[in-house]
């Protein structure tokens, strides 16, 4: 095995992921889903990448094959994933088991299924230790007690012999943290981390990915549907839809400027804390496209208020916008004149609505 | 502690029904209990012999089942006249023979299924998977007392190994481990390939749910080995089925060795029960009849119990009740 050991650089000014035009399409009975479809994207060494977006637009797919976790049956991918200057695509299972735990690690969704609910807790913490770090039993069993410790658990020494569903779901997902972080990761994905957690345990979790981070200069590619949660934690924030990157920018550059309507729209779906309570929250109209036979041009377009006739027909590239680090795939952009005529029409017959109902009242 | 006491009492309910079943069958199938107890064709003098054994014959089912099974479980079997031999003894002389049939078939069944359910589950719809599929359902299709008939002619009847029909003898293991193999080798994989093959059809069945759950992808995304996942990770949360099918097809197996018996030839409690149904030899009947069922009522204890250790959840939830 040492023979072909994968020689993983960490020193160089090569960022820690490169991936490029990637995409994962599976075969189905219906045809072939194109769950991602062309995403580039870099992530530098301890940086974090929210990757957002509604569920069916591919976040979750793209992780995974980014991971290598895809059965193979079944799925074709193609494009290029380099991590560490090393090509990952097409690598043997038995070669990405070297980099699985060690190089990367992963904390899912649902803690109460993630976990093995048949091994108490310590043995699932100390099994990567074990495996790859070759660790004995006593070491394994300190470094998992100490584990604990750092993702904040009560009593750790007594919950490795716990079993997770004697645990809550915050701690289990502390777990799940733990087990990832074992043997110190240089790229963490946390795919929907809080979503199945209570909303008061959300942000304990999330600062703990983020002060973990901190410690560890981890890269981390923070998987979500919440625009919300990702502004707090990320540096950089990619937003998919239909398998493809629509907007891509720092954080702050995001919020202050966003071009794609698709991205204003997510925001908009979140509650906001300062409007009146019972204030009708804003969705996005229809759902997200059959990703068997996508929509020709912009993908967005059947639900974007602002397509005109270019949008369905000619598909927008992914352009930069004022600064390189900001790209966005949309003809007519937040703040171009086409959008603010639109939106000016939109609030007039609105307000026309408003009128005709307060009359009719 | 309340739950095992409840399922203790339910599985002593299940054992009185099904007994009380065998003795009223065996009275329905008996047109003079008191003749078939005393050994068919005999004089007057041994019949009233008998009659002194068993004054209560001619009382009620109910009240002839309360002497029987005092007798029962206190150990006096009763002598069978039909054998010259006290049923206790036969017991005792047959036993290990069935014993080790149904423990070998067991064996076999489950050294076939582990390895068939997980590997055809791990790569379902290849060809191992699409190969072990069809031929575990041909072995299931087959009647055992086919897969008997094969054995003998492809395996008995051409080599020298094992002894050809109805000739194998009981052999214990501690006194010669080789001579108990050829003995008992064939009567057993008679048995275990059928129940091998539905076994595996369980397992991989509950396996290929397993190898989707969530659990099973971090195992695999900690970078531990597809062995490791299969056998520690993903094997413990899909043998539930299994065991119980195991405790379930005991019966089965039981019933499967009077026909191995038959064929290969290690004369056990199957054998004997054969001619016991044949002359009507009422004790040695009753008595075969309890045990199985005892065996049956038992393993579907131990199992329940087996769920706990397997499943802390399963424990936890007892533990409340």
């Amino acid at each position: 095995m040492s023979a072909d050991r994968l020689s993983v650089r960490h020193d160089d000014g090569e960022p820690l992921l490169q991936v490029a035009e990637l995409r994962t399409h599976f075969r189905t009975p219906r045809g072939m889903v194109r769950a991602v479809d062309g995403v580039t994207f870099t992530l530098e060494r301890g940086k974090a990448l929210g990757v957002v977006g509604e569920s069916g637009s591919g976040k979750t797919v793209l992780a995974r094959t980014v991971m290598g976790l895809l059965p193979k049956r079944n799925v074709n991918t193609s494009g290029s994933v380099r991590f560490g200057g090393v090509e990952m695509l097409g690598l043997p299972q038995r070669q990405m088991r070297e980099l699985w735990g060690t190089e990367m690690a992963m904390v899912f969704q649902d803690p109460m299924s993630s976990l093995n609910p048949l091994m108490k807790v310590g043995k699932q913490i100390t099994e990567p230790l074990r495996f790859h770090m070759g660790m004995g039993k006593s070491d394994s069993i300190a470094t998992a007690e100490r584990l604990l410790r750092d993702v904040r658990i009560p009593e750790p020494r007594r919950r490795l012999n716990q079993y997770p569903h004697e645990l809550s779901g915050g701690m289990r997902q502390r777990v799940m943290i733990a087990i990832a972080l074992a043997c110190g990761p240089n790229l963490l994905f946390a795919d929907e981390p809080t979503t199945a957690l209570d909303v008061t345990v959300q942000s304990q979790i999330l600062d703990l990915i983020a002060e973990q981070r901190r410690d560890r200069n981890m890269a981390v590619i923070l998987v979500t549907h919440d625009l919300g949660v990702v502004a707090n934690y990320t540096d950089e924030i990619a937003v998919m839809y239909a398998g493809r990157l629509v907007e891509k920018a720092p954080t702050r550059t995001l919020f202050s400027n966003m071009k794609m309507p698709y991205t204003k729209a997510l925001l908009r779906s979140i509650p906001k804390l300062n409007l009146p309570s019972h204030t009708r929250l804003d969705t996005i109209p229809g759902r997200p496209p059959d990703l068997v036979h996508p929509p020709r041009g912009c993908r967005f377009a059947p639900r974007c208020a602002n397509a005109r006739d270019r949008c369905t027909e000619e598909e927008p590239p992914l352009l930069a916008a004022d600064s390189d680090d900001h790209t966005y795939a949309c003809w007519y952009p937040v703040g171009s004149p086409e959008y603010r005529e639109r939106e000016e029409q939109l609030k007039r017959l609105d307000d026309r609505r408003v009128l005709a109902a307060e009359e009719a009242g | 502690m309340r739950y095992l006491l409840q399922r203790f009492v339910q599985f002593l309910i299940v054992f009185v029904v099904v007994t009380f079943i065998v003795l009223a069958a065996t009275r329905i199938g008996s047109s003079d209990p008191l003749r078939d107890l005393a050994g068919g064709q005999v004089n007057q003098e041994r019949l009233e012999e008998v009659a002194a054994d068993y004054p209560y014959l001619d009382k009620p089912l109910v009240i002839q089942y309360g002497y029987w099974m005092t007798d029962i479980v206190t150990g006096d079997w009763g002598y069978s006249y039909y054998q010259s031999q006290s049923v206790m003894d036969m017991f005792k002389q047959r036993a290990p023979a069935t014993f080790f049939i149904v423990f070998w078939a067991l064996v076999i069944g489950l050294l076939i299924a582990l390895p068939v359910g997980i590997y055809s589950a791990y790569r379902r719809d290849r060809i191992f998977d699409k190969a072990t599929s069809l031929s575990t359902f041909a072995t299931i299709s087959m009647p055992s007392l086919v897969v008997a008939v094969l054995l003998l002619y492809a395996v008995a009847a051409r080599t020298d190994l094992f002894p050809t029909v109805g000739g194998s003898n009981y052999v214990a293991p501690w006194d010669n481990p080789y001579e108990h193999f050829k003995n008992f080798f064939l009567p057993a994989l008679t048995l275990g390939v059928g129940i091998g093959g539905v076994w595996s059809r369980l397992l991989r069945a509950d396996m290929v749910l397993t190898l989707q759950s969530d659990f099973v992808t971090l195992a695999k995304a900690k970078g531990i080995s597809p062995m490791r996942i299969l056998w520690v990770h993903a094997l413990r949360a899909s043998v539930l089925s299994l065991i119980t099918s195991v405790a379930l097809q005991l019966g089965a197996l039981i019933s499967g060795s009077i026909i191995a018996e038959q064929f290969f030839g290690p004369r056990g409690l199957g054998d004997r029960l054969v001619f016991a149904i044949q002359q009507n030899d009422l004790l040695t009947l009753q008595a075969i009849a309890v045990v199985i069922v005892a065996v049956v009522v038992v393993a579907n204890l131990a199992v329940d119990l087996l769920y706990a250790v397997v499943d802390p959840r399963i424990r936890a939830a007892r533990a409340l009740t």
